[in-house]
Parts: C-alpha cells; sequence; structure tokens
C-alpha cells in the first residue's frame, strides 16, 4: 500500500517533497473529474502522492510526457469519449506507464477491449479506495 | 517447411456447449478438437499444433483461469479465448493481465465466436512465424566463432571497422574479413539488416 511518508502534495499537484527530498514523489494524473464516490476515492489518493486533475483525455495525453508521471487513471466521466484509441495512443507514447481505467459495474465486453488496447487494469465503479490503492501502490514501484 | 493445419482445442464441461461449437466451427471450416476438462487437455496437447483454444472459466477440477496458469508455466503462446457464463469484471481483468487473447461471456453470437476465432488463429500464425524467424537467426548466431561474435556485437553497436579494430586490437583488414564473414554466415544484405537481427532475438526489456 502507498504510505503518506511517500510524499508530501495537494490536489493540485504542486507537491512538496519536504524533508524527503531524496525520495522521488510521482505523479497519478486522472483524467476527469468523475462521480462523487470515485473523486471522492482519487482525492484521498492525494494525501499520499501529487495527484492532477487534467479535465481531458488529450490533456492527460500531454501531461503524462510533461510530468513524473506514475501512473494514469482514467475516470468513469470519460467513458463518453473513445477510451479505446486513446489507449492505443497512450501505450505508443508511452510504452510502461500504468494505465487504470475505471468502467460501469458489469460491462465486462468495455473492460475486455479497455485491456486489449493497453489497459493495465479496469476498476469497477465504484471503486474501493483499497482495490485502487494497491492497484496504483503496485504500479508505482 | 509446411505448416500444419490449424485446430481449434475447445475445453468445456458441457458436452452441449462442446459438440454446439464443434458443429459451428466445422460449418465455418474450421477443424476443431473437444475437451470435458483441463485434465484431458493438457494430458493430450501437442505444442507443435498450431491453433487457438477456446476454454470455458468454470470447470470441474482445474479451472479455466488456472490451465491458463498451467500454460504460461510451460511456455506455451498458443491464444486463448475464454467463454464464461458467469464473468465479472476481476475475472476478465485477471484472464487479459495473464495474456489471455479474448474474454466473450455467453450467450454470444455465433459470428462473434467466430470472428475472434479467426484472428485468434491469425495471431498464432504470427506468433510461430515470428517464433521460426528467431529461431533460425539463433541457429546463425550458434555457427559463429568466438571472435566474429565480437565483431558483431561492436558493429551492430555502430562502431566503423577501424573502432572495432582498436576495441579488440587486432587489425582493420582482420575486422573487414571477420565482418564478411558475420555478413554470410549470419544471412544478412546489410548491416541495417543485421541489427534488426540482433533486435529480434534480444530480450524484452
Amino acid at each position: 500500500m502507498l504510505r503518506p511518508e511517500m510524499a508530501g502534495s495537494n490536489d493540485n499537484g504542486a507537491g512538496t517533497n519536504g524533508d524527503r527530498e531524496s525520495q522521488r514523489v510521482r505523479t497519478i494524473i486522472v483524467a476527469g473529474q468523475s462521480s462523487d464516490r470515485t473523486r471522492e476515492v482519487l482525492r484521498a489518493l492525494s494525501g499520499f502522492t501529487n495527484v492532477i486533475w487534467p479535465t481531458s483525455l488529450e490533456s492527460a495525453l500531454a501531461q503524462t510526457s510533461s510530468q513524473d508521471a506514475g501512473c494514469l487513471v482514467i475516470a468513469d466521466d470519460l467513458r463518453e469519449e473513445p477510451i479505446d484509441e486513446f489507449l492505443q495512443e497512450a501505450r505508443e507514447l508511452q510504452r510502461n506507464l500504468p494505465i487504470f481505467v475505471i468502467t460501469n459495474p458489469d460491462d465486462v465486453a468495455e473492460a475486455v477491449s479497455a485491456m486489449r488496447h493497453g489497459a493495465t487494469a479496469v476498476i469497477e465503479i465504484p471503486p474501493s479506495y483499497a482495490a485502487l490503492c494497491e492497484e496504483v501502490s503496485r504500479a508505482m514501484q | 517447411m509446411k505448416d500444419l493445419p490449424q485446430t481449434v482445442y475447445v475445453v468445456d464441461d458441457d458436452d452441449a456447449v462442446r459438440d454446439s461449437l464443434r458443429m459451428l466451427l466445422k460449418s465455418a471450416g474450421v477443424h476443431a478438437e473437444t475437451c470435458a476438462s483441463a485434465q484431458e487437455f493438457l494430458s493430450s496437447y501437442d505444442a507443435s499444433q498450431p491453433g487457438c483454444l477456446v476454454l470455458d472459466v468454470r470447470m470441474p477440477g482445474m479451472s479455466g483461469l488456472e490451465m491458463q496458469h498451467e500454460l504460461n508455466l510451460r511456455g506455451v503462446t498458443m491464444p486463448v479465448i475464454f467463454i464464461t457464463g458467469h464473468g465479472d469484471i476481476p475475472m476478465a481483468v485477471e484472464a487479459m493481465q495473464h495474456g489471455a487473447f479474448d474474454f466473450l461471456q455467453k450467450p454470444f453470437r455465433d459470428q462473434e465466436l467466430l470472428d475472434r476465432v479467426q484472428r485468434a488463429l491469425v495471431r498464432d500464425a504470427e506468433n510461430r512465424a515470428r517464433l521460426r524467424h528467431t529461431d533460425r537467426i539463433r541457429e546463425r548466431l550458434a555457427s559463429l566463432s568466438p571472435r566474429e561474435r565480437e565483431v558483431l556485437e561492436l558493429v551492430t553497436q555502430g562502431k566503423a571497422n577501424k573502432m572495432v579494430a582498436g576495441d579488440l586490437g587486432v587489425s582493420q583488414r582482420t575486422v573487414e574479413i571477420h565482418r564478411a564473414h558475420v555478413m554470410q554466415k549470419m544471412e544478412a544484405g546489410s548491416l541495417a539488416e543485421l541489427v534488426r537481427m540482433m533486435m529480434a532475438v534480444a530480450p524484452s526489456p
């Protein structure tokens, strides 16, 4: 699991490392604001590390190149956008970047499609903090 | 070498599903073999046989996911299409993370499965062609002398003959001779082709 001492940060991604400058803080990029419950869970992650919230997939993709991206989370309010194409593009640009997709419950076909197009894992709405934290933590390692 | 005909292996404990899938595949001109359990398949499977696998997730004894794990341990690269009537996202994600080619929920349309099977067979043919290609490169590499191997490594790093000669402490003329032998033994028409060959057999990052 992620530990609070891994980072000092805020929701805007302007995190500081405080007295742990030698410890590398990586950024979680969350594309989209998402539903209340999902947002709540995702915001909780900002207590552990840098989290930034681009509002579109394009912007998120640009951030993966400019930030010290630890992983990218695609929130459920962006499901209307062409996720598969985006995943493919993201994979071409960032081969090793862990990408998590938060999706509608029981939509197995969509989850399989996301995995085929390069998602690292797909997490159902409402995501549990423990599950998301575990996935992100594993990815950051 | 002539390719063996492709076979679709259907592994499902339900007799009716096995029979209907065999008939469906036969109607599409695809050769199919069926097994009632993971154990039955694993005990009879011949890795040299090209094809793909249509695998039920829930079976008594070894489940489909456990069988996939076993195939991975054995280094079997045959594409696996999972079928299940009780699938959920965590199960599908696990299967895909472990290399499944696809994951299909029952009930599905016949054409859906046939499309996926065709794609899986194409993938298997590509995998096997790639494997044969890298095997041939490895055979050629094994035919090089230790010195030729050193020259190969240095020239594919982009070093000129003069630099290779300096690194190895030999004359430039000697490097030229070794280099010519390398090109001949590796059946490479150019340095670029030689580099591509080395990249094809390089271990994945």
